[in-house]
């Protein structure tokens, strides 16, 4: 068990939050969170994050910025319920077509129940798929999103080797995740926060706290801004940069194929 | 208001959706509800409109009859 931060070298692939597991095993367990929280999951985020993952999640969308015009196709990946693919869609004034991928079926099902609720079915389709394994042909989107779904990923170096293959030229990858806070005082709150609240709450509010001390402990151990930016640039990515938000409680990564 | 479920996956997104095994094109088997990978000999199935391209849900399928084009 360790509680350090994975590195740029890895240390995620065989880590389920603090706890070590085996080659292969971390996507069944990470795919049982998920089927228990479903459901509760933007609860959850609100939950996790004080309601500021909807400001972080504007925010991206802001920086995105997608045309109003026909033509454009993006992919969200891990981005199940869709709440940020409706976003994208909705900032492009329903010009945008986008791909909503989840390797887990659950979110998914809440994702294109919700699109069908919000008139914006026809713009997106739903594909149950693996990260590191897009079922999709080499440059075939102008952007690569994905929000608080990358530290699930057991190999996060193959991921974003996939989004790179995926991505037109010119195409934009933009990555919300939990990062290092890198404030004092505001550490020590956050950290106190995460693991003495949040599981709590996650026992109040979903009748389990055993999915949210999972949620935590990953956040803790994903790399840092400096060492994320580094394992982008080497997948492929050009201008690679990054922006804290909340004192870096979340970073928005951001990276280019040229 | 469109209510009506998809029951197969949209030929827009078809034209996207490779093998993720070998990214070859696929074929979609309506009778069946599956796309199929030839290169792979795998059915990936559909469910509610979704395609399931997880090799580990895929149904493997029987090698073709000895002669057969390829």
């Amino acid at each position: 068990m360790s509680k350090n931060r994975a590195t740029a070298d890895g240390g995620m692939a065989t880590s389920y939050g603090f706890s070590s597991v085996g080659e292969g095993e971390k996507q069944g367990l990470v795919n049982d969170v998920f089927h228990k929280v479903a459901k509760r999951y933007d609860i959850m985020n609100d939950v996790m994050s004080g309601g500021m993952h909807r400001v972080w999640k504007d925010a991206m969308i802001s920086v995105l910025n997608p045309p109003k015009t026909p033509g454009w196709r993006f992919i969200d990946v891990a981005g199940g319920t869709g709440d940020i693919a409706f976003r994208i869609v909705e900032a492009s004034r329903k010009e945008a077509l986008g791909t909503v991928l989840d390797i887990n079926g659950s979110m998914l099902g809440v994702g294109q129940e919700r699109a069908e609720k919000r008139g914006l079915a026809s713009h997106l389709e739903f594909v149950e798929a693996n990260a590191e394994e897009l079922p999709f042909e080499d440059k075939s989107f102008d952007a690569y999103t994905i929000a608080f779904g990358i530290r699930n990923v057991p190999d996060i170096d193959k991921a974003l080797r996939e989004a790179h293959r995926v991505l037109k030229r010119g195409g934009r990858f933009l990555c919300l995740e939990f990062s290092e806070v890198q404030m004092p005082v505001l550490d020590k709150l956050y950290e106190a926060w995460s693991f003495n609240g949040i599981p709590k709450m996650g026992q109040a509010i979903a009748g389990d706290g055993e999915p949210y001390r999972y949620l935590v402990e990953s956040i803790r151990k994903f790399p840092r801004q400096a060492d994320f930016a580094a394992m982008i640039e080497r997948a492929g990515f050009s201008r690679v940069n990054w922006t804290n938000y909340t004192g870096g409680v979340a970073a928005l990564h951001s990276g280019w194929k040229l | 208001m469109d209510s009506v479920r998809k029951e197969h996956p949209d030929t827009k997104l078809l034209e996207l959706l490779v093998c993720p095994l070998t990214y070859a094109p696929l074929t979609y088997d309506a009778e069946k509800g599956e796309l199929i990978s030839e290169k792979a000999r795998l059915a990936f199935p559909v469910r509610d409109g979704i395609p399931i391209m997880l090799v580990s849900e895929a149904r493997q399928l029987e090698d073709k009859a000895p002669g057969s084009a390829g």
